[in-house]
């Protein structure tokens, strides 16, 4: 913009301004609703690709349509990313007459779409999908071994609806296409073993609730069980662990659910069930054997990505969400992408109440039935947001014995969705939600007098981890200048208070056994900006270890894809081994064998990659032991990936060779089993749990404070 | 190590890192050389010769080593970074104490970033304080015992002076600057890298000094020990015992690598340079007491004692102390970084665990036995490194900061070593040569 003169000025801006005048009429014509200026700026910031942040019901999904248009009237293909199938599919066939009335198409793909149905969808101008199936194609596609397989065409503009939660809060984890090796090793002994222990006694978990260990005691138990010396055996170790881990750490209801005789993740960041997610390394295996169900196919991790790594493949990124401010830094630095600040057609009048802070669960609880009651006696309609699947039902059988008639709506019955969140604005309904309510879906009001009852009243029953997502709940009332009011019930037994700030303690509560105290308001802000602050590291340290990763990734599929549509497989192995090359040549055909060799060389390339996977995977896992010899953890895992790398190449070269020379041309290639790939999320480690030298000084000498002040109080 | 230099320097991103490395360094030396408007710098260079050959001569050496032969010389970088580390540590103690500032800290890099921005402050208020109290003592010819008969200011009126501190305290802040410029946008750690510049800054020099007292006989023999002195200590350096480590979390599918990657590296010289600073530190007291009671009419046998025997460093008593003390720090600061119980608690945490160990005591017991045995050699070794300076000393007459030994050496390998490895890090994730083509 800067190198223009004013007559380019000139023209750029009345092309924009015809743009705009444009689509602004064809969207009136074709769907009925005529964008208002501040949609059209939002249009125009996506269209120079920033982020925009609108707030709930100032028309997001019409905005990025408009810029989806824009830009595949550039000529560019647009990946209109969204966090679920339900939403893109919506989006999709609710924008399709908008799109078609500009001579554009639309397509969209959701989980159980076939490949055929996929391959369409992306040759369309614009592609509505869930950035995960966005990302697991990508993924199955770079295992393909016939170019006429492939389904994603050569990415250009990505479009991120819901840009927070899906570059931030998701990118902490990396996409991993799993395929199904072998039947799964179930261990139901190991299971019954565990069922035996109990916690405390035989095993611990640790406070933020994502480990778990035997004691000595329940070290000895299992030895005279199994009758070995436990920790020679790593396998056994391993088997015991993870039982363990099902067992203690993982809950029914509120990580998985069990539905139609399988075990079925539950997606934390959203409260839905995460169809064709299993959980990696065997564990899930442990959750079938504890739920007593029939083992599922056990998985090997064939490649990953992270949301990082599939989004910077576009030369053009947008996006927008209703909190795009609060993750600016992060935006910028993973991303490079800057936040545009759209302001409301009509301001919002929704009231924010302070959080009602009590000291334990039950008076919270109490108080929150208490509220709902009154509230609900005026008839005014009620959201009630959870934290997770289980307190959702807790809450539900709560409000029943008092007489009352909610709608629960959560990872067991998200088929409803639409119809529930149709209702929630009408007189008169109760509402429980888990987060999936937040994100993307719209609660008017009923029309017979609500907005004088106050409108939609919002209560959440703890603040999230992050206060975007406080933000996004409240977001649900006060659309479009609405009347509306929030207010959060917090407890100091909630977890983001003894996960995050452990360390301190609530003020005292009134008689009214509510706290009010600036004091609590300050402690609640410091809980979710520290677990703020450990969601970053996690993202930044995801980042830092795929690096490598991604770039090892990149140069392996240049060597594949020169594999995959060239002759180089053929060329590698006939200089390899010339006479053995000739020979098949002169028993088959020239392309018979060019394509054995392709396939030859492809299977050990992505046999090789997997392995290679598998090895950065351990490494991982224990680098952070190097800082106390201090070295440098992300360094010392590029010194050791690197050579890894440089072997996996010779070994490409000498298993596809050793193949090629036992290649028999009249039998199928067997070693090239077929491999069905499914989706699973990983785990991680923290980078450095130990701290620097530093840090383990103060931490000695402040606990030797800490502890002489306890003595003397 | 020479041709990871020459691929970086191939490579132009990094080559451009470098370079800019490079370029705050000639900065960074040319503020030190450049004399703060207002001083007399012939007559500094003068009294600074006298000084040094002088009884004294030992402390302003040291004095010269840790500023780059900046601070004596008055010049615009004349703190060098020192009220910056200060600044550091003493915010990290402050941690501790303030429970905001510790709720700070807990919250991730937005916190860590305002306590970054309160240690620059702080930096500033110790500059002004500690450049106030140097050009007073400049002012009023105390810096040098035998300045009153040459004035270091060329005018000493308070314009003058407020000029000085203001460009004293200014230099600071550039100072703090350059590190910072360096940690984003160049090669290693900025502050190290200042460090480490000033360290070397004055080799130059003191080598001359050898050459031109002792002949190039002993400046050839100091040369060939200097280049072992450094190769020893750079083994040394990277020695480590390495304790295997299994995570028991996965299922392990085929394996395409021998051996294990994941262990514990426990290095021989586990406490690096700190317990070597202490025992200095410590042994600075004595010399302290025979100053403040030097003039006492009566004299004391205590006093006479230490100064015979403790304040000097070509004494056995006082080289069996510093061996001894070292030793001693060494043992102790091991203890305190390295907590065995910490670390085995970690590892179970995480499912962790030492082959045919059990999790918990028995591992962190294995820990402590295997860490206690190791800091034996370590510790010895830290002593000798450190004796240097002092058989030099008294062998070839080369001053307190002989450059291979002591403390200089240790922090010279530990730096060049940490920025030769991320160097190579960086170069190795950029340079891939194509096996496979």
């Amino acid at each position: 913009m800067r190198d223009l003169s004013f007559d380019e000025l000139r023209t750029a801006a009345l092309a924009e301004a015809t743009f705009c005048a444009a689509v602004r009429e064809v969207a009136h014509r074709t769907i009925g609703e005529r964008p208002y200026d501040v949609q059209l700026l939002g249009t125009l910031a996506m269209l120079a690709g920033h982020v925009v942040e609108m707030g709930t019901g100032e028309g997001k999904t019409l905005s990025g349509a408009l810029a989806a248009a824009g830009f595949a009237l550039r000529g560019q293909g647009v990946h209109a990313m969204s966090v679920n199938d339900y939403l893109a599919r919506r989006d999709a066939e609710w924008m399709e007459p908008f799109y078609t009335a500009l001579g554009l198409t639309v397509g969209w793909v959701s989980e159980t779409s076939t490949p055929e149905e996929r391959r369409a969808a992306y040759a369309k101008d614009v592609t509505y999908a869930a950035v995960s199936e966005i990302g697991f194609d990508l993924l199955r596609d770079r295992m393909r071994t016939d170019p006429a397989e492939l389904v994603q065409p050569v990415p250009q503009v990505a479009l991120v609806d819901e840009a927070d939660s899906v570059l931030v809060d998701e990118a902490r984890v990396p996409l991993v296409l799993a395929g199904a090796a072998d039947p799964g090793a179930a261990v139901p002994e190991m299971a019954a073993l565990v069922r035996r222990l109990s916690r405390g006694y035989h095993y611990e978990i640790d406070d933020e609730g994502r480990a778990v260990h035997l004691t000595a005691k329940g070290t000895d138990t299992v030895e005279k069980a199994l009758s070995i010396s436990l920790y020679d055996h790593a396998a056994t170790v391993t088997e015991v662990n993870l039982a363990l881990h099902a067992h203690a750490l993982l809950t029914r209801d509120v990580d998985y659910i069990v539905r139609d005789g399988r075990v079925h993740l539950i997606n934390a960041s959203r409260g839905r069930v995460a169809q064709l997610q299993r959980w990696p390394d065997g564990l899930q295996a442990a959750v079938e054997a504890k739920e007593k169900l029939s083992p599922s196919e056990t998985g090997e991790i064939l490649d990953s990505i992270t949301i990082q790594g599939l989004l910077t493949r576009y030369p053009t990124i947008a996006g927008m969400t209703g909190t795009a401010v609060a993750v600016g830094d992060n935006l910028r630095e993973f991303y490079d992408l800057k936040v545009a600040v759209i302001p409301p057609n009509k301001p919002c009048v929704r009231i924010d109440e302070p959080d009602r802070v009590y000291a334990t669960t039950i008076d919270k609880e109490i108080a929150l039935v208490e509220e709902i009651a009154a509230q609900h006696a005026t008839g005014r309609p009620i959201l009630i947001g959870t934290l997770d699947v289980a307190e959702s039902e807790e809450l539900d059988a709560h409000l029943r014995e008092r007489g009352l008639a909610p709608v629960v709506l959560n990872a067991k019955n998200d088929a409803e969705e639409a119809s529930i969140i149709a209702q929630a604005g009408e007189r008169g309904a109760i509402t429980v939600s888990t987060q999936m309510a937040g994100r993307g879906t719209d609660i008017r009001l009923g029309p017979d007098g609500v907005a004088e009852l106050g409108g939609l009243l919002v209560i959440g029953t703890g603040r999230h981890t992050s206060s975007r997502l406080d933000n996004q709940l409240r977001g649900r009332s006060g659309r479009q200048g609405d009347p509306g009011a929030s207010v959060f019930y917090v407890s100091g037994d909630d977890q983001l208070l003894t996960a995050y700030a452990p360390d301190e303690a609530l003020p005292t509560p009134g008689r009214d056994r509510q706290i009010r105290d600036r004091q609590a308001d300050y402690l609640i802000g410091h809980a979710q900006r520290v677990a703020e602050g450990v969601n970053v590291e996690i993202h930044r340290n995801t980042w830092r270890y795929t690096r490598v990763l991604e770039q090892q990734r990149r140069q392996i599929l240049e060597h594949r894809d020169k594999i995959l549509y060239g002759e180089a497989g053929a060329e590698a192995l006939a200089e390899a081994r010339p006479e053995r090359y000739a020979e098949l040549v002169a028993a088959s055909s020239e392309a018979e064998i060019a394509e054995a060799a392709r396939q030859i060389v492809l299977f050990h390339l992505d046999q090789c990659w997997t392995e290679h996977l598998g090895f950065l995977g351990d490494l991982r896992e224990g680098i952070h032991l190097r800082a106390l010899g201090r070295l440098n953890p992300i360094d010392e895992f590029n010194r050791e990936a690197i050579p890894a790398y440089r072997k996996l190449l010779q070994e490409i070269e000498s298993r596809s060779t050793a193949s090629f020379a036992a290649y028999d041309p009249d039998q199928p290639l067997s070693e090239q089993g077929m491999k069905r790939p499914t989706a699973t999320w990983t785990y991680l480690v923290s980078d450095n749990p130990f701290g620097s030298d530093w840090d383990r000084i103060l931490k000695r000498v402040s606990s030797a404070i800490k502890g002489t002040r306890r003595r003397k109080g | 190590m020479l041709t990871a230099l020459t691929r970086a320097f191939r490579t132009p991103d990094l080559r451009k890192k470098l370079l800019f490395t490079l370029g705050i360094i000639a900065l960074f030396r040319l503020g030190s050389v450049l004399p703060t408007p207002g001083v007399n710098a012939e007559n500094v260079r003068t009294a600074l010769e006298q000084a040094q050959a002088g009884e004294l001569g030992n402390i302003y050496g040291m004095v010269q080593l840790f500023s780059g032969g900046a601070l004596l010389k008055l010049s615009v970088f004349a703190l060098g970074i020192m009220p910056y580390i200060t600044a550091s540590i003493i915010l990290q103690l402050l941690t501790v104490v303030i429970p905001r500032l510790e709720a700070l800290k807990k919250e991730g890099q937005a916190g860590t970033a305002k306590i970054t921005q309160y240690t620059r402050y702080l930096t500033i208020g110790l500059a002004v304080l500690q450049s106030t109290a140097f050009v007073a003592l400049a002012r009023s010819g105390q810096l040098f015992q035998n300045s009153a008969e040459l004035p270091v200011l060329l005018n000493d009126d308070i314009f003058t002076v407020v000029t000085m501190v203001i460009t004293m305290t200014a230099g600071t802040a550039v100072i703090m600057w350059l590190g910072e410029l360096i940690t984003d946008r160049g090669v290693g750690n900025g502050m190290s890298i200042l460090i480490f510049t000033q360290i070397i800054a004055v080799f130059p020099s003191e080598l001359m000094n050898i050459f031109r007292s002792r002949g190039w006989f002993t400046f050839a023999i100091v040369l060939i020990v200097g280049v072992f002195m450094v190769a020893a200590v750079v083994f040394v350096e990277q020695a480590q015992r390495r304790i295997p480590v299994q995570y028991a979390k996965r299922m392990v599918g085929r394996r395409m690598y021998g051996g294990t990657s994941t262990y514990i590296p426990l290095k021989v010289n586990h406490a690096g340079i700190i317990p070597v600073i202490f025992a200095s530190s410590l042994l600075y007291l004595p010399q302290l007491v025979v100053t403040l009671f030097a003039n006492s009419t009566t004299p004391n046998v205590v006093v006479e004692w230490i100064a015979q025997n403790l304040a000097t460093g070509d004494t056995p008593i006082y080289m069996a102390t510093f061996f001894l003390l070292i030793v001693f720090f060494t043992y102790f600061y091991v203890s305190i970084t390295f907590n065995p119980v910490e670390v085995s608690d970690n590892m179970k945490k995480y499912g962790g665990f030492i082959p045919g160990i059990r999790p918990g005591r028995p591992t962190a017991e294995y820990l402590n036995y295997v860490l206690t045995r190791l800091t034996a050699p370590g510790s010895l070794y830290l002593g000798v490194i450190s004796m240097v300076p002092i058989f030099a000393l008294a062998l070839a007459g080369a001053s307190q900061n002989f450059p291979f030994g002591g403390t200089s050496i240790l922090i010279m390998v530990g730096v060049g070593l940490d920025t030769v490895k991320q160097i190579e890090s960086q170069l190795q994730q950029r340079n891939y040569e194509g096996f496979l083509r």
